[in-house]
């Protein structure tokens, strides 16, 4: 499957967009906690989980190294492979910081990626809604919200 | 991989929705047990009516069993709730290569070719439809006096319209003309399918580096230069020549190739 | 930006026309080195000439005139030439629609030439 998924309707449009232009293959737009809010290309849930979880997790430990190195932050993160590409940067909106996980191939590059970014980054920013005010998820609701969440993502 | 196959019939059994199905459903499909597969990918779609990646799996079962005609219908069933589904556009495209259409089956697979570009399997089979699409027309439109064929005829009288003139449209099909590279032969499809990209992107970067319409594009290479221009809005004319053919002579011939395939482009539509 | 780099792009960056120059990492589509006058998005140019490179080079090696040695895309107000150097390099010059196309190649392919 490649086609683009979001659990917040706001995050759809811009992220086609963003995989028209940049000719990205996967996308996952997420918060810091590995919340997921859109994806693009992933067919199984497993795999969203577990990019999602390690993408964040990339990131808190980068944000650490950078406090380390009285640095604010790293904006941005880019591992190229032969084949593939992983870029990754956080940035921030009305809902708080949000992050991107964007894996490319050889029909791309590096600087379609980060150049579509930019303007991926202003158009979430300006859609973006004001986050209403949240009760604390109960254990007993997790299940249930994560299995909803999976179900936008894969189209149920 | 039996752990991960144990696992997915673990989670499936336990909850005949869950999204394993799909896994499952190919897994078993490739190893040939249809009827189980067709079991898990109906159970699944009973709780998942509107995924389209449920339809494609359901339809890839059908079409192993031969039944061709439910296997139609489940495509356009995911093709109804994503229509640029590549599987859905992939699988219709073969079916309708099966059925003769080969118009039909050109569009489905340009569609899931657009939506994959990377697919291999999508490139092959858009080289035999193609193949098979040039091979009709060309029995189709000899002309029986002079034996010409419509493809040689955008071009006539022009120096080297049958060997390095090629009218194409904006999705990378022939209209007219031919390229002619010795000792390989007609590399007039592959060029086609290339350049198709190479121009959305000349479009592309036109436009957001504010250079206005893009109006030609030209590559000199160690065998031979190109020249590419878009004689109308919905077509592309390339013109291919020996190195040492200077730009401005290229860009002479273009005109006057780009004035023909006008014309010619005109009369097809009177 | 190294001496080699800047007088490499500052012989382009003289013709008549030209907006800016520079050396962009084929691959990926990132400046390596840039002369640019202001109103120029680098970051654009070096991503989509790199792009556009590629897919020029794939269709003239599908048509076996081999791996472009000059690429010019001319649009009705602009004009974007690459030239690529060693190393996966490219010399990317952007400027007007008048400008000499003639006098930038010679310097593209010095620059080029410069940075072997």
């Amino acid at each position: 499957m490649r086609t683009t998924r979001a659990v917040e309707g706001w995050t759809l449009v811009p992220l086609e967009r963003f995989i028209m232009e940049s000719g990205a293959r996967l996308a996952l737009l997420m918060t810091p906690a590995g919340q997921v809010l859109a994806q693009h290309g992933f067919t199984r849930a497993v795999d969203v989980m577990s990019a999602a979880a390690l993408g964040a997790a990339i990131v808190s430990s980068t944000g650490e190294i950078a406090k380390m190195m009285d640095e604010p932050e790293f904006r941005a993160l880019n591992h190229q492979g032969v084949e593939h590409g992983i870029f990754l940067a956080g940035f921030e909106t009305l809902r708080g910081r949000l992050l991107a996980l964007v894996v490319y191939g050889t029909d791309s590059s590096m600087g379609l990626v980060e150049l579509f970014f930019q303007t991926l980054k202003a158009e979430l920013v300006a859609a973006c809604p004001v986050e209403e005010r949240r009760e604390p998820v109960l254990a007993a609701d997790f299940e249930h919200e994560l299995n909803a969440s999976l179900g936008s993502l894969f189209g149920r | 991989m039996v752990d991960e196959y144990q696992r997915l019939w673990e989670t499936v059994t336990r909850d005949p929705g869950h999204l394993a199905f799909l896994p499952l459903g190919e897994h078993l499909r490739r190893r040939g047990e249809l009827e189980s597969a067709a079991r898990v990918a109906v159970g699944g779609l009973e709780q998942h009516p509107e995924l389209a990646d449920g339809h494609d799996l359901y339809a890839r079962i059908l079409t192993d069993m031969g039944d061709f005609e439910a296997a139609d219908e489940e495509w356009r069933v995911a093709l109804e709730v994503d229509p640029h589904h590549p599987g859905a556009n992939k699988g219709l495209g073969f079916l309708r290569f099966r059925g003769g259409d080969l118009d039909e089956a050109l569009e489905h697979l340009e569609n899931a070719l657009a939506a994959a570009p990377t697919d291999q399997a999508v490139v092959r089979a858009l080289h035999a439809v193609r193949d098979a699409v040039n091979d009709a027309q060309l029995e189709q439109s000899t002309d029986p006096i002079s034996g010409a064929s419509a493809q040689d005829l955008v071009f006539t009288g022009l120096a080297g319209s049958d060997e390095g003139m090629l009218l194409v449209d904006q999705r990378g099909r022939i209209l007219g003309g031919r390229l002619r590279v010795p000792p390989t032969g007609d590399v007039s499809e592959p060029v086609a399918a290339y350049l198709a990209g190479a121009t959305q992107e000349a479009e592309r970067t036109s436009r957001m580096l504010e250079l206005g319409e893009w109006q030609w594009i030209v590559g000199e290479g160690p065998s031979g230069n190109i020249y590419v221009t878009p004689p109308t809005d919905e077509t592309l004319l390339v013109i291919l020549r020996d190195r040492g053919v200077p730009g401005g002579r290229l860009a002479m011939l273009a005109e006057r190739a780009g004035a023909a395939a006008r014309q010619w482009l005109m009369r097809q539509s009177l | 930006m190294t001496t080699r780099f800047r007088l490499a792009l500052d012989s382009i960056t003289r013709v008549r026309g030209v907006h800016g120059a520079l050396l962009v990492a084929g691959d990926d589509g990132l400046i390596i080195a840039e002369a640019l006058m202001e109103k120029v998005n680098g970051k654009a140019v070096a991503a989509l000439a790199a792009s556009l490179a590629k897919r020029l080079r794939r269709s003239m090696e599908a048509c076996k005139a081999g791996a472009p040695h000059f690429m010019h895309l001319q649009a009705q107000d602009g004009t974007l030439v690459v030239v690529p150097a060693p190393d996966g390099v490219l010399v990317v010059t952007v400027g007007d629609a008048r400008m000499n196309v003639g006098l930038v190649r010679l310097e593209m392919l010095r620059a080029a030439e410069a940075l072997a």
